[in-house]
């Protein structure tokens, strides 16, 4: 148990340090640690199958979603 | 969900919101729009409804995808 | 109580070696790959750090690698054993392909990860212990000094080149 403890306090750490955190490529880190951590406490809390693949399908939304925040701020992707 | 958990990612929700409300910088905006989103769906997981945290949890950041195309169709 | 802590520690110290290991091996500090992971390499060392290393954290942002395969490795250990373990680990190919990233990184880290994990899990240690492990290790690259972790990282590239 004190491992979903742990993860939670991380989440909050990592969370303050992206809110003062001005630079936007470098605030993406900090939000990429709340989310593992947030993945990791939903499995924590729910000891089941899916839930598995509601931390999976969580990281893999928020990855994709980072990934398409710092490519726009990047300046796009030309299609 | 013990109390201190449920404050903790509470806390985290708020500070998503208040700071999306608050930045000036798009970007940041929807950076605190992902760390509500991390804020709330450790309480849909925690009651059991996995369903709808898998949903959410696909939704979401389509709907940011959505937003940054709105954004750059406007830019351009 | 304190017994816990020490395994988390040392779960910690293990998930962190996989996985820096693994995305080095693959390459992970390269430049290229996804424009994000560039931009944040950029701004990265505008703070202060390191290209090689800035270009791995980006890259770690923007696409789930071995980090992630060995976080949710042992997701699906703590669930389900190895099988779990391997569902996992499909799920992060799955992520992968999705998130446009051709590479192999997170998929052999949660590989590894799963064995990895169930061994210890024999020897003591909880699967819980990783999970919390993990999250620390993480912590340690992206959520302290990106300065300095990206230096630590640029370090280890040279090595491997």
């Amino acid at each position: 148990m004190i491992a979903l403890y742990l993860v939670a306090a991380v989440a909050v750490f990592a969370v303050a340090r992206a809110l003062i955190e001005r630079n936007t490529g470098r605030k993406l880190p900090y939000v990429n640690v709340m989310n593992f951590a947030v993945a990791g406490a939903l499995v924590l809390l729910l000891d089941h199958p899916l839930s598995l693949v509601a931390a999976a399908a969580y990281f893999v939304g928020s990855t994709l979603e980072a990934n398409a925040i710092a490519s726009t701020y990047a300046g796009g992707v030309k299609r | 969900m013990i109390l201190a958990l449920e404050v903790t990612f509470g806390l985290i929700a708020l500070a998503g919101a208040v700071s999306a409300a608050l930045i000036r910088d798009s970007y940041g905006k929807l950076i605190s729009l992902g760390i509500l989103v991390g804020g709330i769906v450790p309480f849909i997981v925690d009651r059991g409804y996995l369903d709808v945290a898998i949903a959410v949890s696909l939704i979401a950041p389509i709907a940011t995808i959505f937003v940054l195309m709105a954004v750059r169709r406007d830019e351009a | 109580m304190l017994g816990e802590i020490l395994h988390i520690l040392a779960a910690a110290v293990i998930a962190w070696v996989l996985f820096v290991t693994v995305d080095i091996f693959f390459g992970l500090p390269k430049a290229g790959g996804v424009s994000g992971a560039s931009a944040i390499a950029r701004d990265i060392e505008a703070g202060g750090g390191a290209l090689a290393g800035g270009n791995m954290m980006g890259n770690i942002v923007c696409s789930p690698d071995a980090s992630a395969g060995t976080l949710l490795a042992a997701c699906g250990v703590y669930v389900a054993g190895i099988p779990g373990g391997l569902a996992a680990a499909l799920m992060v190919f799955i992520g992968n392909r999705i998130c446009h990233d051709p590479g192999y990184a997170g998929t052999t880290g949660a590989v590894l990860a799963t064995f990895i994990v169930y061994g210890f899990t024999l020897v003591g240690f909880a699967a819980t212990d990783f999970i919390a492990g993990m999250v620390l290790a993480i912590l340690s690259i992206q959520g302290l000094s990106h300065a300095r972790a990206s230096r630590l990282l640029a370090r280890l590239w040279r090595v491997r080149q």
